[in-house]
């Protein structure tokens, strides 16, 4: 019950926020803060309550919903999803709060908006059956597409089309995928879309679900359908667009969550279901063993060197996060204790640290209008308290030790280094070439004389240090303390590890 | 006792830094964060010195779970031996003394509590790394020290050259980082753990598993966690950030780029020492003995009085890598300690001499302020002087030592303590502990040549040989320069003066720590043993024959031609390595006596050259550059080693990361949305027919999808999202009831 509060009352905020009048723009703001920060309490409910020492799904609800199909209302979460789960719920109303000022047109749809997309990207992370998964996932997609192409920057439509057709390609696919597992799921009238079951069922000797061929098929197409969330290179040229575009609070959430949605995808259907799909990508051996590594890898590296050639401020951050998920897919690919840990750490923690930088160069553009890096100049004597988060959080991203960003990619790197030798070596270069670009641009932005064109800019004021001061601490804390976080998915991922090891 | 104390060594300095950060948030600040900083140091001075009393031989690591992943734990914990003990003593100490003297030499600066919160947290920090028992604790430790060092080089900011050298720094180091990361990798793939101590620990298991068939591995594991000690200590080819790490204010060069933070990286190469077999160590001498003669020569060319010291320090860490290199672990160590008194005192002094030409400057240029020193320094980050005093050089004129001359008079303390840092590095006899220190690696390096009849270790004796004497010759030339003969600059001359005793209590602190009274520590034999190293215990590997020698098992060995020496470890007689190498008690006494004799012979040359050079002036300097113009020119250009960097490796990452973008833009892209362009233009056929009947809810995207492909949305509008929710929002209930109903 508690998780279906907190997934429906956003949309619940929705139909209040669509109920009100148009003019009383600051009842609509507090309504849908109400509404975003209702979800967070009960995450903290269910951060306390949620019982750490089992592997299974917990908060269970499962309901027959659409009978002809044997689909059910399903959901619950696990220590793959909780951190997410509570990510997401953490994110809403920050990022509500970073729209108060600066959405200067039509805040009752946009937060009518901004409410059904935390109700998909919440009911995403909770649901268990493949179909619901699918709605959720899509529901996601049309929100999104408005948010940015409403009340992005100039190529707003450009960038939201892209987005949506780019999404879309990949969900065909994995919408076949689907279709194909609930097929061969079972005979006529058995067939189900049930996670559980399914996991189940593909692990049963001599089920059509347990074949070699038709693992590797499946795994492919929802692969693709998750690669361009993710963005796993070549998919990911929507990516800096959107992001560019995209306002504040959207790119907060683009960044921290979606993202975040496709590699939770390759975690929860593709390795959990198809561990024979998996081990033909990553075990290492023939043409393809290699692969999954191959493309984390890539995202590093590429990620890396094209951040380092970016001038507007944004698209740094955005092709940083490219770099920064490909060290989850390393993780990932690795498949041992490490590798998976370091990589749901990564998850949750790039979702913080991006959340913050994004936040951060929400507050620059909303002062000077521009994001170009080199355009601005000494902004450290001006903002000293600004200067100095952003500090924390590059510092963050870069992989700081005593920093939470640090944590999880040194996990994914011990974790791939035991398979995936070479590849992991080389991408220790994504380490030295991610302090390269952010501190060039530390040094661009805030370091030498100042700009005189902005001896006036103002500090940092208090709402934005609302916003970011959450996350920053989690930062700290996540650094020192990094259990706060694995108590929650410790058992879960030896769970994983030991289905993925049993085929 | 020993976790409550070392548990209020880093919280003591933390807890200073964590209260500015907080305050900082809310936009204040603690009224008083340098008194703040300095009794946190205090106390964990207090407690550094209580703990010496603690040390017990082979101690167990106090340790803690830090992360447990199902089947994997990493730990984290304190390790107290005596090298732990005496390690804690020098950065206490000498952070204790940056913090009295900073008192004095930042008084006025507009950002004068970050700096002291920034001592702290680098004290944290570096005590942490210190204290820990396990890589992964170091390595933490480690990478802070590095932030710190970021933060204080770019202390003032506004400087290009100070915003240059802090990110070089950190970059320099990291590249070196990662070599550590890689290693540590390595390590724990085959250890399953990151701690060192202990029974499961790295140092443990590899005495009791490895066999000689694994000695390449271990060399290559030893060799890359030396890559971040090479960074962080500054060796060659990663030194040459240190030189521009001066940009910091002058009491971070000597708490953290000349005692502590660089001795890091030869602290961590000790701590690695029993894993280091004999390629490795072979390396790391190499490295070390390089280093030693690449900087001092570079020394003997610079006018930068800071530039002297930073090179110094660059050749002195060189001498202490080549120390455990040679297998002297102990006269390393010692080395780090007398070194980071010594140098600490020729940093402060340094800066006492800055500060001095300071007060020049707000006299000169600023009369409205009463005294000088209330705010001198804001004018040091102000790097308009340097052009009006030395056309075409890039040294700030209050660092200059062709401006400087004579001011042992103008101030005697500053000048006697100096000229006893300074007779104590260059090796002056008998009384100084700087002679005693260099002495135990002179001879620990040339008893190892005779030992093992190594060429290279003879090559490198020599090598430390030379280096020792251009090192008492530059240190000379600097105190001549500045203390001697007539000023250069009248003006600034008449306006120096003696510093506040803030900063000349520390300078005498230190100068009476430069004399080996207080380094009884390491005379003591029994005090600091070194470890035994790892391979000396490896059992020959299943197949090899027993007749073949153990060196040719490990092709390295014999390719180094030190395999005799491998043998005779075969043959189970210690007759070298591990404890061979203590100061008094070793088996080689004649290669310590022959090294003293020749260390003062060369001490003494260097002496005499730089008397006759900068003070009785009967050579000159000049002639002789003009002379050999090729040779100073390499040096002047610090054998281009930042050209290099600068003009090819810097260049092609920013051109490859260039070219990715492109690549990005236009290839990867391109093909997005020529795929997008072809797809419209070809479905736009098609969808004319179905865009007005697809109202479903459930397949609703899809008919945005062709809208949007169709051109059909040519804007979106906010109304119209509204309807659009409310037809989303009957399409999820009436998709629930249908379905439901079925």
């Amino acid at each position: 019950m508690l998780l279906s509060l907190m997934i429906f009352i956003p949309l619940l905020g929705m139909i209040t926020v669509l109920l009100l009048p148009r003019e009383s723009e600051e009842l609509v703001k507090r309504v849908a803060l109400l509404f975003t920060l209702i979800p967070l309490a009960l995450a903290v409910a269910l951060f306390v309550s949620y019982d750490r020492s089992i592997a299974g799904t917990q908060y269970v609800v499962n309901v027959p919903w659409i009978e002809a199909f044997n689909i059910q209302y399903h959901i619950g979460i696990d220590g793959l999803s909780v951190t997410l789960l509570l990510l997401t719920a953490l994110l809403g109303p920050i990022c509500v709060i970073a729209s108060w000022r600066n959405i200067e047109k039509g805040i009752k749809a946009y937060m009518a908006l901004f409410l059904l997309l935390e109700t998909g990207m919440l009911g995403f992370f909770a649901a268990l059956d493949l179909f619901l998964f699918y709605v959720f996932f899509e529901l996601t997609l049309l929100p999104m597409y408005f948010l940015i192409g409403v009340w992005g920057g100039p190529r707003r439509e450009y960038a939201a089309i892209k987005f949506f057709l780019y999404t879309l390609f990949g969900s065909v696919l994995m919408l076949v995928a689907m279709i194909a597992v609930y097929l061969n799921s079972g005979a006529s009238g058995a067939r189900t879309f049930d996670i559980p079951t399914l996991i189940t069922l593909a692990a049963t000797e001599g089920h059509a679900l347990n074949d070699l061929n038709f693992q590797i098929w499946v795994f492919l197409g929802f692969f693709i359908g998750f690669a361009v969330k993710v963005p796993i290179f070549p998919f990911h040229t929507w990516l800096p667009d959107a992001h560019v575009e995209a306002p504040t609070a959207i790119s907060v959430i683009l960044a921290g969550i979606l993202l975040k949605m496709g590699t939770y995808g390759l975690v929860r259907v593709n390795m959990a279901m198809f561990p024979q799909g998996m081990d033909f990508f990553c075990n290492g051996t023939g043409t393809w063993g290699n692969s999954l590594a191959i493309l984390g890898f890539i995202n590093i590296v590429y990620g890396s060197f094209c951040a380092l050639a970016q001038t507007d401020f944004k698209k740094l951050v955005a092709y940083s996060s490219i770099g920064h998920m490909g060290f989850v897919i390393l993780g990932l690919a690795a498949r041992n204790t490490e590798g998976v840990t370091g990589a749901l750490l990564q998850m949750f923690n790039h979702g913080v640290i991006s959340g913050m930088l994004f936040l951060l160069v929400g507050v620059l553009y909303d002062r000077a209008h521009h994001r170009e890096i080199n355009g601005f100049g000494g902004l450290g004597a001006k903002m000293p308290i600004y200067t100095g988060i952003t500090t924390l959080a590059f510092m963050a991203s870069l992989g700081l030790p005593g920093l939470s960003g640090f944590v999880g990619e040194a996990l994914s790197l011990l974790g791939a280094y035991d398979k995936f030798k070479m590849l992991t070596i080389l991408s220790t270069i994504g380490i030295v070439v991610g302090a390269a670009y952010f501190l060039w641009t530390l040094q661009r932005v805030f370091l030498g004389t100042l700009n005189p064109k902005y001896e006036a800019l103002p500090e940092i004021n208090g709402r934005e240090i609302l916003t970011l001061a959450p996350l920053g601490i989690l930062t700290i804390v996540l650094g020192i303390w990094p259990n706060f976080a694995i108590d929650m998915f410790r058992e879960s991922v030896t769970n994983l590890i030991s289905v993925l090891e049993a085929i | 006792m020993v976790i409550p104390l070392i548990s209020l060594i880093l919280l003591c300095p933390l807890a200073a830094f964590a209260i500015f950060g907080l305050l900082g948030l809310a936009k204040r600040s603690f009224p008083r964060q340098d008194y703040l900083s300095t009794a946190a140091m205090l106390i964990a001075l207090g407690c550094s010195l209580l703990l010496l009393q603690e040390v017990v031989p082979d101690p167990e690591p106090h340790t803690l779970k830090w992360l447990s992943l199902g089947s994997v734990t990493f730990s984290m914990g304190f390790y107290l031996d005596s090298v732990t003990a005496i390690m804690l003593i020098v950065v206490t100490l000498v952070s204790s003394l940056v913090h009295i003297f900073s008192m004095g030499y930042m008084h006025g600066d507009p950002r004068y509590p970050r700096f002291f919160a920034f001592l702290s947290l680098f004290s944290f920090s570096m005590l942490f790394l210190v204290v820990s028992d396990n890589l992964l604790g170091i390595y933490i430790g480690w990478e802070l020290v590095g932030l710190c060092s970021y933060l204080l080089i770019g202390f003032w900011f506004e400087k290009d050259s100070a915003a240059n050298a802090c990110k070089k720094a950190f970059l320099t180091t990291r590249v070196g980082d990662v070599g550590m990361f890689i290693g540590m990798m390595m390590l724990f793939t085959k250890f399953d753990t990151l701690s060192l101590y202990g029974e499961g620990g790295i140092f443990a298991q590899a005495a009791s598993q490895l066999n000689t068939g694994d000695m390449v591995w271990l060399s290559v594991a030893g060799v890359l966690i030396f890559c971040g000690a090479v960074g962080k200590s500054a060796q060659v080819p990663l030194h040459t950030w240190l030189p521009d790490a001066m940009e910091g204010p002058t009491p971070v060069s000597a708490l953290i780029h000349a005692a502590t933070m660089v001795a890091a990286g030869v602290y961590l190469t000790a701590r690695m020492f029993p894993i280091l077999t004999e390629t490795s160590s072979l390396v790391i001498a190499y490295v070390g003995g390089i280093t030693a003669i690449v900087a001092a020569t570079i020394a003997i060319v610079r006018f930068d009085i800071k530039r002297v010291l930073a090179y110094s320090t660059v050749s002195q860490l060189g001498y202490m890598m080549l120390g455990i290199g040679a297998g002297s672990y102990v006269a390393g160590l010692f080395h780090l300690t007398t070194h980071a008194f010594f140098k600490a005192l020729l940093f402060l002094g340094s800066g006492s001499v800055i500060h001095a030409f300071h007060a020049m400057h707000a006299h000169a240029h600023d009369d409205e302020h009463g005294h000088g020193d209330d705010d001198a320094h804001a004018h040091e980050h102000d790097g308009n002087h340097a052009s009006e005093h030395v056309i075409g050089s890039e040294i700030p004129p209050d660092q200059d030592m062709r401006n400087m001359g004579g001011l042992r008079h103008k101030m005697p303390i500053t000048f006697l303590t100096m000229l006893i840092a300074t007779l104590s590095i260059s090796g002056v006899p008998f009384i100084f502990s700087g002679f005693w220190s260099k002495d135990a690696i002179l001879g620990g390096v040339l008893g190892r040549a005779m030992e093992w009849n190594s060429v290279h270790h003879y090559l490198l004796f020599g090598i430390a040989l030379f280096a020792a004497g251009i090192t008492a010759f530059y240190m000379f030339r600097l105190i001549f320069m500045t203390f001697f003969g007539e000023p250069r600059n009248q003006e600034m001359h008449d306006m120096a003066h003696e510093s506040p005793k803030t900063m000349t209590v520390p300078l005498i602190v230190l100068a009476v720590l430069s004399f080996p009274v207080v380094n009884t520590l390491w005379f003591n034999a029994d005090y600091v043993t070194p470890p035994e190293q790892a391979h000396l215990h490896a059992p020959e590997h299943a197949y090899v024959s027993p007749d073949s020698k153990v060196g040719e098992a490990g092709l390295p060995f014999s390719l180094f031609g030190i395999s005799e020496a491998v043998a005779a470890e075969e043959a189970g007689h210690d007759t070298h390595g591990a404890h061979a190498d203590d100061a008094h008690h070793g088996h080689h006494g004649p290669a310590h006596t022959i090294a003293m004799v020749l260390s003062i012979i060369v001490a003494g040359l260097g002496i005499l050259l730089s008397w006759l050079f900068y003070h009785k002036r009967s050579l000159s300097a000049a002639s002789v550059a003009t002379t050999f113009r090729p040779i100073y020119n390499v040096l002047w250009h610090k054998y281009y080693f930042d050209e290099f960097y600068d003009g090819v490796l810097v260049a092609l990452t920013v051109w490859k990361s260039r070219l990715f973008a492109q690549f990005d833009g236009t290839i990867v892209d391109g093909i997005v949305n020529g795929v997008g362009k072809v797809t419209r233009d070809f479905l736009a056929v098609f969808v004319g027919v179905f865009d007005n009947r697809i109202v479903d809810g459930l397949v609703n995207q899809v008919a945005q999808v062709t809208w949007s492909i169709g051109g059909r949305v040519r804007r979106i509008q906010t109304g119209a999202i509204q309807t659009y929710l409310f037809v989303v929002l009957a399409g999820i209930v009436l998709l629930i009831l249908i379905f439901r109903a079925l």
